[in-house]
């Protein structure tokens, strides 16, 4: 029970790895709040209830709200994880100017705000000694690109350098600022992915189509949310007291390589 | 006397070559080098030494027969050698081939060409490689020493200013004999050639002229600024992921 008498708050908390996230820190003890915009999907999860809080991370007055709830509930926040994300699956050619601003509102702004608001929280936390640890999702994108995900790897560089400038703005307040950068992570999203547009793939076989991406993973596997969630713990709790600042590629050594020529 | 000596390793063949070449064409007097004896592609006007960078005599040789011809400015440590193996199967042997040639022998003239070089000025630049960050699979000591390369640049960067500027160039897929050879024996060539051209985002493979042009840059007074720096030159490459183009 690593994370016993802390609070978190998971952004994102009905989705793929957000859900496996709240469920974790459930498990090892934490006290959790599920932020999402969606409700779809039990947050009875198997280690106990998470709390639920309908969020879209964009809007400053829900954030406010959330935050104020947390803070009569809990009265401190030991953990933040910014999970909420959405990727639109196209050249900068075919994103709208809709598409592009709600990218940046939910992956870059709603990141932004939610630190920014949680900050009072995390310093209670941090007080004594101890060590708040706000946790940010980068991607693999953020640093090489996929094909036809132009937004999504921008916001991803810019998650990137914020945690960076948080890591060293907060840090001498005892708070820890982290990104997990995962690679393919079999979650809905890489399903839609896969699909394109969730019809199936305009006639590809999908089946055909994941072995190859595993294929090009050296692990020859694509990651699960329980695996994002493993080194979320780990950075979330006191173990981690001296990780800040970093960007954690969890990608099974997909970046590790150079690209393979089929020779 | 010469007030512009550049010494290439490597020089005989390839991106040493066509280095040397473009680096005569910007006024430079070339001194090559390398293990072999001079081979017929380099001009009459590039000298030549045969040594190797591996051994310290090897390069107080070069420097020698390079201060011959007047002040040495400019240092290009492109040799280099590679032995496609896992560390598994890499002998002791293999080990002194490769560290021997890419860190033994970029340290060695380094070393040799400083001290003139910290008095009156002078600019390295050593051949590194895409594979000194993300790993070619089968090429173990190879990407390890490319690593070493860019890791010197920068301590030579820092310990050697402001007299001396030190960059590294990593080239990606630089369309050579050696290249050539590897599609050669590819299963399906064409395949293989498409396949490659498809990670490229500028749209074809690398020629040695593309890495020649960065080493003119970051020798002339336009890269005045320029020190402990690593640029990849490999037609956008390594800026997309490795998954298979073909995929999506």
């Amino acid at each position: 029970m690593k994370l016993q008498g802390k609070t978190a708050v998971v952004t994102g908390g009905r989705g793929g790895i957000g859900r496996a996230i709240c469920a974790r820190f459930l498990a090892e003890g934490a006290r959790v709040y599920a932020a999402d915009l969606s409700e779809g999907g039990s947050l009875d999860l198997p280690g106990g209830d998470a709390d639920f809080i309908r969020l879209d991370v964009s809007r400053e007055d829900e954030v406010r709200a959330a935050m104020d709830r947390v803070e009569a509930e809990a009265g401190k926040l030991d953990i933040l994880v910014n999970a909420a994300g959405i990727e639109v699956e196209k050249t900068i050619e075919d994103t709208t100017l809709e598409e592009w601003n709600r990218s940046f509102a939910v992956n870059v702004t709603g990141t932004f705000l939610t630190s920014k608001y949680a900050l009072p929280l995390l310093r209670k936390a941090a007080a004594n000694g101890k060590t708040a640890s706000l946790i940010n999702f980068g991607s693999y994108d953020g640093f090489i690109a996929d094909p036809g995900l132009a937004a999504y790897c921008a916001t991803k560089g810019a998650v990137h350098a914020l945690t960076r400038a948080m890591a060293c703005d907060h840090g001498p307040e005892g708070i820890r600022v982290n990104a997990i950068c995962p690679g393919y992570i079999d979650t809905p999203m890489l399903q839609s992915f896969f699909t394109g547009d969730g019809s199936g793939g305009g006639g590809k076989d999908i089946g055909a189509l994941q072995q190859a991406v595993r294929d090009v993973h050296p692990m020859r596997s694509y990651g699960t949310p329980d695996d994002i969630a493993n080194l979320v713990n780990w950075l979330a709790s006191d173990e981690a007291r001296y990780a800040s600042g970093q960007l954690w590629v969890l990608d099974g050594g997909l970046s590790a390589q150079v690209q393979q020529m089929r020779l | 006397m010469s007030e512009k000596v550049a010494i290439v390793t490597g020089a005989g063949r390839g991106i040493g070559r066509a280095i040397a070449l473009r680096l005569m064409a910007d006024g430079y007097t070339v001194l090559g080098c390398g293990r072999n004896v001079r081979g017929p592609e380099l001009p009459d006007a590039a000298h030549w030494v045969q040594a190797s960078v591996a051994e310290p005599m090897g390069a107080s040789r070069i420097l020698a027969a390079a201060q011959a011809l007047g002040r040495v400015t400019l240092l290009v440590n492109n040799a280099g050698v590679q032995v496609e193996k896992s560390t598994l199967d890499s002998t002791d042997e293999d080990w002194d081939l490769v560290i021997g040639a890419n860190c033994r022998g970029v340290f060695n003239m380094c070393r040799a060409v400083l001290p003139d070089m910290e008095r009156s000025g002078g600019v390295i630049v050593n051949i590194g490689s895409i594979s000194a960050t993300a790993a070619d699979p089968s090429m173990a000591l190879y990407n390890a020493s490319k690593a070493f390369v860019h890791g010197l640049t920068r301590s030579i960067a820092v310990d050697h200013g402001p007299n001396v500027r030190c960059n590294a160039i990593a080239p990606g897929w630089i369309m050579t004999e050696m290249a050539d050879d590897a599609f050669a024996l590819a299963k399906n060539p064409q395949a293989a050639r498409a396949d490659a051209l498809a990670r490229h985002p500028v749209g074809r493979m690398g020629t040695p002229e593309d890495i020649a042009n960065m080493v003119s840059w970051l020798a002339s007074d336009q890269a005045a600024y320029v020190s402990g720096a690593s640029f990849t030159v490999d037609g956008g490459m390594t800026a997309a992921s490795p998954l298979n183009p073909g995929l999506f």
